[in-house]
C-alpha cells in the first residue's frame, strides 16, 4: 500500500516546488508515530539487550557478568531442560500449523475462488473466530473442553463414545495438540483471506489458456495455481512461523504461566514470562532477557532467511 | 530549513504536552469529588472482589482523619505482582501495597522498595510467628499482618449424616470414610490436580498426617531434609488417595473442586480458609464443616495455618506521614474486628473472636493444632521456587511421571541451590 501512494504524493508535490517547507513538512507527520514506536517497541528491545548483561538480585541491577546469563540458560538444570522443552513445544505448533491451519484455510481459498454459492457468506464465517479476543477463545474453549461439565465430553457420551472422552487439558497427551487445534481454527480465516488474495491476483488470461489447455482440477492447482501464487505462500509461512514462536496468549488463558500440566504445553514465550516476571522473589529478569534476546534473534533470523528466499526466487522466476 | 525546525520543534512540544495533559487530567480526577484539601492515599491489592468491603473500612477510618482520601485499587491477583514490580520499578505504585507473605514480599523490602515500620506502636501485639511473614532479612518489620489463613478439610454435614459417618480421628477413619463414600456414589474428595498452587496447599493439609507437627521446624533448621521417610510418606499418601478423587481429575482446577463440592456431588473439599466466601456463594443452603487432619500415627490433629498476606508502605510515596496513619488503623482492634466481620476471615490480630461460627471454630483450632505451611512459609525461594517445583512435581507424581521418592529427591535438589541450612 505504502508503495502505491508514495509515488502520487510526489506527483502531487511537484507543483509546489518553490514552497520548499511543504515538502519537508511531509515528512515530520510520522513522528508521533514514531515517538511512540520507539518508546514503547525500540527502546524495550534495546533495554532488554542491556539486562541480558547483567546479574539480576529481584528487582535490582547486579554488576554486569557478560554472557553468563546465556550460558545458563544453555548450559545450567533446570533452565535448559525447560529451553529445549519449550522449543520442541513451538516446533510442533508450527509444524502443525502450517499442515493442518495452512492446508485447511489453501482448501477453503480454492473452493471460494471458483465462486461457490455464498461465498461471501462462508468468508465471513471461517474468519469469525478471528475477531474474538485470544482471551475471549481460550475461556470458550476451556469451558467445551472441561472434563466433566464441558460439552465435548457430554456430546461424545450422547452418541455413544463414552470411553473417548478425556481430560482434554489435563492429560499431557492431548493437552498440547488441543490447544495448537484451537489456534488453528482461530487463525483459519487470516490464512484462507491470504491465500484468497493470492489466487485473485493470478492473471485471468493465465488461467484462461490453461483451460483452453485442458488443464483441469488438481493439475490446474499443482501447476499453474501454486506456483503462481508462491509470494502468498511465503508470507503466510513467515507469518505463521513468528506466530508459532511467539506462541503466549492461548497457553497462558487456558493453562496459566506454568504451561501445565507438567511443563506438557510450555512454549519458549510462556517460559520467558514464568522467568521474569511470574513472582516477585523469583524472579530472573537478567535470564528472562537472555531468553527474549535469543527468541528476538532466532526469529528474526529465520523470518529473514524465508523473505530473501522469496525475494530471490520472485526475482528468477 | 530554519522553518521546519521550529515545526519539528512544536510538534515534539506538542505531543509532549498532549501527554503531559493526559497525565495531569488522570491524577485531577483521582482528587476530585470535593476533597481537594486532602491527601489521597491508594491502596494496591490483589483481592479485586473486596473492594466493596474496603469502603467500609476506609469509611471507618476517614471518621477518625477526614482529611486523608483513601482508595483501594486492586488489580486482577494474577497479575498482580507483574503489574506492581515494573510500577516499583518506575519509582511509582500504590502509596499502600498488599504483601505477599514471606519471601516474595519481603523481596520487595530487600530491593529497597518498601519503608520500614519501627515506629508503628500497634505491631508489638502480634505474636513473633505472625510478624515473620512480613519480616525482612535485615530483621525489621515492612508490613503489618492482615489476616490468617488455615487450611483443612471442609466437608458437607449432610452428606456425612446422611451415611452416618463422624469426623475422623485418625487416617484410617479418613479412609474408611472415603471408602463407604465412593461405595454410595459419591466423590469423597472434590480434588483436581490441573492447579499447581493448589497441590502445594493440599499436601501441607495432608502431609502432616505423616511427617508430624514438629517436622516444619526440623527442616527449617536443616535438621531433616526433604528425603527423610516421613516426607516421603507424606507423598505417598498423596497418591493412595487418588482412588476417591473425581473422575478425570487431572484435568479439574480450583473452579471444578469448588463447583462439586458446593453443589453435593463431592463430600470434603481440601481447601483455605479464603474460599468460604466464594462456597457459599455458589450455595448459601450447603451446611459446611471442617476438621482438623487426623494423624496416621497417634499423633496430635492439626490444622495449616500461615499468614495471608501483610500491607505495607511504599518507601517511594509521597505522602509517608498519612500512609503511616492508615498502617496504625490497621493495627487496631476496631479495625481487626470489621475486617472479620466484613471478610469473613480471620485476622490477624490476636484475640478478634468472627460473629460467624465456622471461621470462629476456625480461630479456635488453629489456637491450639497450628502446623505451618512450610512450603510456603520456608521453602518459596530459589529460581524455579521449591514451592513451584513441589507443585509442579506433584503434578507429574499424579500424571504417573513420577514416583513419590523422586519427586523428594528433586525438592532436595532444589533447595540445595539456594537454601542456607542444607549448604554446610
Amino acid at each position: 500500500m505504502k508503495a502505491a501512494i508514495k509515488p502520487s504524493r510526489q506527483n502531487m508535490a511537484r507543483p509546489y516546488k518553490k514552497r520548499n517547507w511543504k515538502k519537508y513538512a511531509l515528512h515530520l507527520l510520522p513522528l508521533p508515530a514514531f515517538l511512540i514506536y520507539f518508546l514503547f517497541v525500540l527502546y524495550p528491545i534495546f533495554s532488554a539487550f542491556v539486562y541480558s548483561f547483567f546479574d539480576w538480585d529481584g528487582l535490582v541491577r547486579g554488576a554486569f557478568v557478560g554472557l553468563k546469563n546465556f550460558v545458563d540458560l544453555f548450559a545450567r538444570k533446570p533452565f535448559n531442560v525447560m529451553f529445549w522443552n519449550g522449543f520442541r513445544h513451538n516446533v510442533l505448533y508450527f509444524v502443525i500449523e502450517m499442515i493442518v491451519q495452512n492446508g485447511f484455510a489453501f482448501l477453503l481459498a480454492y473452493l471460494l475462488f471458483t465462486k461457490l454459492k455464498g461465498a461471501g457468506f462462508f468468508k465471513a464465517v471461517f474468519f469469525f473466530p478471528r475477531l474474538l479476543s485470544v482471551i475471549v477463545v481460550g475461556f470458550l474453549w476451556k469451558l467445551i473442553l472441561n472434563p466433566n461439565f464441558g460439552a465435548l465430553n457430554r456430546l461424545l457420551g450422547i452418541v455413544g463414545l463414552e470411553e473417548w472422552a478425556k481430560p482434554w487439558l489435563g492429560d499431557p497427551k492431548t493437552a498440547l495438540i488441543a490447544i495448537i487445534l484451537i489456534n488453528c481454527w482461530f487463525g483459519l480465516g487470516f490464512s484462507m483471506l491470504i491465500f484468497l488474495a493470492g489466487l485473485q491476483a493470478i492473471p485471468r488470461e493465465i488461467l484462461e489458456a490453461a483451460r483452453l489447455d485442458g488443464v483441469k482440477g488438481l493439475r490446474m492447482i499443482r501447476s499453474i495455481l501454486l506456483p503462481m501464487m508462491f509470494p502468498s505462500i511465503m508470507i503466510i509461512t513467515v507469518f505463521t512461523f513468528t506466530q508459532a514462536f511467539e506462541a503466549f496468549e492461548l497457553v497462558y488463558a487456558m493453562q496459566g504461566s506454568d504451561g501445565g500440566p507438567a511443563f506438557s504445553t510450555d512454549t519458549l514465550a510462556v517460559y520467558f514470562y514464568r522467568l521474569a516476571f511470574a513472582s516477585a522473589n523469583a524472579s530472573e529478569i537478567g535470564l528472562g532477557s537472555a531468553l527474549a534476546v535469543v527468541l528476538f534473534l532466532f526469529i528474526s533470523a529465520l523470518s529473514a532467511l524465508f523473505l530473501y528466499l522469496t525475494r530471490k526466487k520472485t526475482v528468477e522466476g | 530549513m530554519k522553518r521546519s525546525i521550529l515545526l519539528l520543534l512544536s510538534l515534539v512540544m506538542a505531543t509532549f504536552f498532549g501527554l503531559a495533559a493526559c497525565g495531569s487530567k488522570e491524577e485531577g480526577g483521582d482528587n476530585g469529588g470535593g476533597k481537594t484539601k486532602g491527601v489521597t492515599l491508594t491502596i494496591g491489592s490483589w483481592r479485586t472482589e473486596d473492594k466493596a468491603g474496603y469502603e467500609k473500612i476506609i469509611k471507618a477510618f476517614n471518621e477518625k482523619y477526614p482529611d486523608i482520601h483513601v482508595e483501594f485499587k486492586p488489580t486482577k491477583n494474577t497479575e498482580y505482582d507483574t503489574i506492581l514490580n515494573t510500577n516499583l520499578k518506575a519509582g511509582s505504585g500504590p502509596d499502600i501495597i498488599q504483601l505477599r507473605p514471606y519471601a516474595p514480599g519481603m523481596a520487595l523490602a530487600k530491593s529497597g522498595y518498601l519503608e520500614p515500620l519501627d515506629d508503628v506502636d500497634g505491631l508489638a501485639q502480634f505474636p513473633k510467628m505472625i510478624l515473620e511473614a512480613a519480616t525482612g532479612e535485615d530483621g525489621k518489620v515492612y508490613g503489618v499482618p492482615l489476616s490468617i489463613n488455615t487450611a483443612q478439610i471442609f466437608y458437607n454435614k449432610d452428606i456425612f449424616k446422611k451415611y452416618h459417618l463422624s469426623e475422623p480421628k485418625t487416617w484410617d477413619d479418613l479412609i474408611a470414610i472415603a471408602k463407604t463414600l465412593k461405595k454410595n456414589g459419591v466423590v469423597p474428595f472434590a480434588f483436581g490436580t490441573k492447579d499447581g498452587w493448589l497441590l502445594s496447599l493440599s499436601h501441607s493439609i495432608i502431609g502432616p498426617a505423616f511427617y508430624g507437627k514438629d517436622f516444619p521446624d526440623q527442616i527449617a533448621k536443616g535438621d531433616v531434609d526433604f528425603t527423610d521417610p516421613k516426607f516421603v510418606d507424606s507423598l505417598k499418601a498423596m497418591k493412595a488417595i487418588t482412588p476417591y478423587f473425581p473422575d478425570k481429575y487431572t484435568g479439574l482446577g480450583e473452579v471444578d473442586d469448588r463447583t462439586l463440592f458446593a453443589s453435593g456431588q463431592a463430600a470434603m473439599y481440601v481447601e483455605g480458609s479464603f474460599d468460604i466466601e466464594p462456597v457459599r456463594q455458589l450455595n448459601p443452603n450447603l451446611d459446611l464443616g471442617f476438621f482438623p487432619m487426623p494423624s496416621a500415627s497417634g499423633g496430635e490433629p492439626t490444622i495449616t495455618t500461615w499468614v495471608d498476606s501483610s500491607y505495607g508502605i511504599n518507601a517511594h510515596s509521597k505522602h509517608k506521614k498519612e500512609a503511616k496513619k492508615f498502617i496504625e488503623f490497621l493495627t487496631t482492634k476496631a479495625f481487626g474486628k470489621l475486617f472479620t466481620d466484613t471478610f469473613k476471615r480471620p485476622s490477624a490480630i490476636p484475640g478478634i473472636a468472627s460473629e460467624d461460627p465456622l471461621v470462629a471454630a476456625l480461630s479456635k483450632t488453629a489456637d491450639q493444632d497450628a502446623v505451618p505451611y512450610f512450603i510456603l512459609t520456608t521453602f518459596n525461594s530459589g529460581n524455579p521456587t521449591t514451592k513451584a517445583t513441589l507443585e509442579s512435581n506433584l503434578q507429574a507424581m499424579y500424571l504417573g511421571k513420577m514416583q513419590p521418592e523422586d519427586v523428594a529427591k528433586s525438592l532436595q535438589e532444589s533447595a540445595k541451590t539456594w537454601f542456607a541450612p542444607f549448604k554446610k
